[in-house]
């Protein structure tokens, strides 16, 4: 079963349209990143996951539950849906953590400094909120999003206020989340940073999810060859190339290279460079959106 | 739900709107104990310190405690959207009624804690002027301020008492409204004002004489007519819960 899935969900304000027919699912231990220009509805999409808004058409299942027909189904669920997470500023984080525990019905004290400690806020943690940088109180959010060890995570653009080190320590730890079985979907403008790790990218443009790119992991190769037509036709009816398409003037394949290299000398074509090739998720990701 | 409720108390006095309402409730008898024009506007010279507590009272309920009762259930939500904490709240599987609820019971509180507040003020402004029999009303009995002939402390403390408590639920349908509004608009501003242009409004209704029985405004002086308490709580408690459903119903589907 899928952790999360949303089936045919529109938002309208109005008349005005925000989110149209938006399917999607991610698995446990799936990294799902949200991208898309300012106002494509990403924030949206987010609020409506994790129930704080509702939807005009369609419902989001979380483990199978309707989160909004049931507030239980947010027993699954931790979300930072603000940068920074919003806090209140005159109780201390471990306080407010408190609150956060007693609310999602964590009942083992030594899982609040456990959280503390993971996002590196032992420190700070019985100071008041109110004094916390943008970053400290960012990293809060997620200690208290990680707090009742969801088994959905839903974030709002993780590392917005973040230095570096931080930005690092976020994406290392949803790497573990996603490694432990937790199903992850965040919205982000950095691609290049999550396409280290995420799984899939849903690509959000005017309100609809345009594309879906899996981000397989698997090995892909770039050959340069002439003809190129030809090349990419015999590719595509070899057994070991599993994908071939063209991009950029060149054939990006998956598969068994050496098996392709053989037959592409056999048949007279002329390699001029074959190699692997890193999927550019932004540059794939501008395309896309310029098109929509 | 408890714990919930004690949460929601403690963040209600930790509003600055609430802060300041107490303060001026405290405050307000020793500025009426002090108050040089008291015989040339009301007629009234101030025999006892009883009478301190029930001028309180009564200059209160005209405008300040129902506004402060306004603002501070209007804050109490609308404080939570302008800080963020609403959606953390909401993001754990809490129920969005039990949420109101609780804000409710604790905004329900405030105005015998307020009025509480004003009642300790006015005794301890009254205290030079004796908490001992007097010959004179305290302004909410028989006979007004001048009374009937010589009032006990016993029977003094028993009207004011009665008094604060039939004006602690005059305020209750007020904060309900507030948290009505507040739910509508998540705004401190626009709830209070929506609350004060209704209440405003509905006092203008009293050009419909049928109507007039039935509307909340004609009993928001309920502690000076101890008499029409039958029908005046019974509809006090109608207007308090009626606004507390429907409050209820709009947080439930509001989008956040």
């Amino acid at each position: 079963m899928e952790a999360l899935r949303l089936e045919g969900v529109s938002k309208r304000y109005g008349r005005k349209p925000v989110l149209e027919g938006v399917n999607l699912a991610v698995r446990p231990g799936e990294v799902y990143a949200l991208a898309g220009p300012n106002g494509s509805g990403k924030t949206t999409l987010i609020r409506l996951v994790t129930g704080l808004a509702f939807p005009t058409q369609g419902r989001a299942l979380l483990l199978g539950e309707d989160v909004h027909k049931s507030p239980t189904a947010r027993r699954h669920l931790g979300a930072v849906v603000e940068a920074p997470a919003a806090f209140y500023p005159y109780l201390t984080g471990r306080e407010n953590l408190r609150l956060h525990a007693y609310l999602a019905g964590v009942k083992e004290e030594a899982r609040i400094p456990e959280v503390l400690a993971r996002l590196r806020l032992l420190a700070v943690a019985d100071q008041k909120v109110g004094s916390y940088s943008l970053g400290q109180r960012q990293r809060l959010g997620l200690a208290a999003a990680i707090l009742p060890r969801p088994k959905v995570l839903v974030l709002d653009e993780p590392t917005s206020g973040l230095d570096p080190e931080g930005v690092e320590l976020v994406h290392g730890l949803l790497r573990e989340l996603a490694w432990e079985g937790v199903a992850v979907l965040l919205s982000t403008h950095h691609l290049q940073e999550v396409s280290a790790y995420a799984h899939k990218v849903g690509i959000l443009g005017g309100g609809r999810l345009l594309e879906e790119v899996a981000l397989s992991g698997k090995e892909a190769y770039r050959l340069e060859a002439h003809p190129l037509e030809g090349a990419l036709a015999l590719l595509k009816a070899l057994p070991q190339v599993a994908s071939a398409r063209l991009q950029g003037g060149a054939i990006v394949f998956e598969g068994d290279k050496d098996a392709a290299l053989r037959a592409l000398l056999r048949e007279g074509f002329r390699v001029e460079a074959l190699g692997p090739h890193r999927f550019d998720l932004l540059s794939y990701y501008q395309e896309r959106v310029k098109h929509a | 739900m408890l714990r919930l409720f004690v949460f929601e108390l403690y963040k209600l006095f930790r509003l600055r709107s609430v802060g300041l309402g107490l303060l001026f409730a405290f405050l307000l008898p020793f500025l009426w104990a002090l108050a040089p024009g008291l015989k040339e506007v009301y007629g009234l010279v101030l025999a006892s310190g009883w009478q301190v507590v029930s001028l309180s009272l009564l200059a209160g309920m005209e405008f300040l405690f129902p506004f402060l009762v306004v603002m501070a259930a209007s804050e109490s939500l609308g404080s939570e959207v302008a800080q963020g904490t609403l959606k953390s709240l909401l993001l754990r599987p809490l129920s969005r009624t039990h949420l109101l609820l609780a804000k409710l019971l604790a905004v329900l509180l405030y105005p015998f804690v307020l009025l509480g507040v004003s009642f300790l003020g006015g005794l301890l402004a009254g205290l030079p002027h004796g908490l001992g029999a007097f010959y004179g009303g305290t302004g909410l009995g028989e006979g007004g301020f001048a009374g009937v002939g010589l009032l006990s402390p016993e029977m003094a403390l028993a009207e004011l008492l009665k008094a604060h408590l039939l004006a602690g639920a005059v305020l209750l349908p007020l904060a309900s409204l507030a948290l009505l509004y507040g739910s509508v608009f998540l705004s401190t501003t626009a709830s209070a004002l929506a609350a004060v242009a209704t209440l405003l409004l509905m006092r203008l209704l009293v050009a419909f004489p049928a109507l007039t029985p039935f509307l909340l405004t004609t009993y928001l002086d309920l502690h000076l007519r101890p008499q029409a308490a039958g029908l005046g709580l019974a509809l006090l408690l109608i207007y308090t819960l009626g606004f507390a459903l429907l409050a209820v119903l709009v947080f439930e589907r509001k989008d956040l």
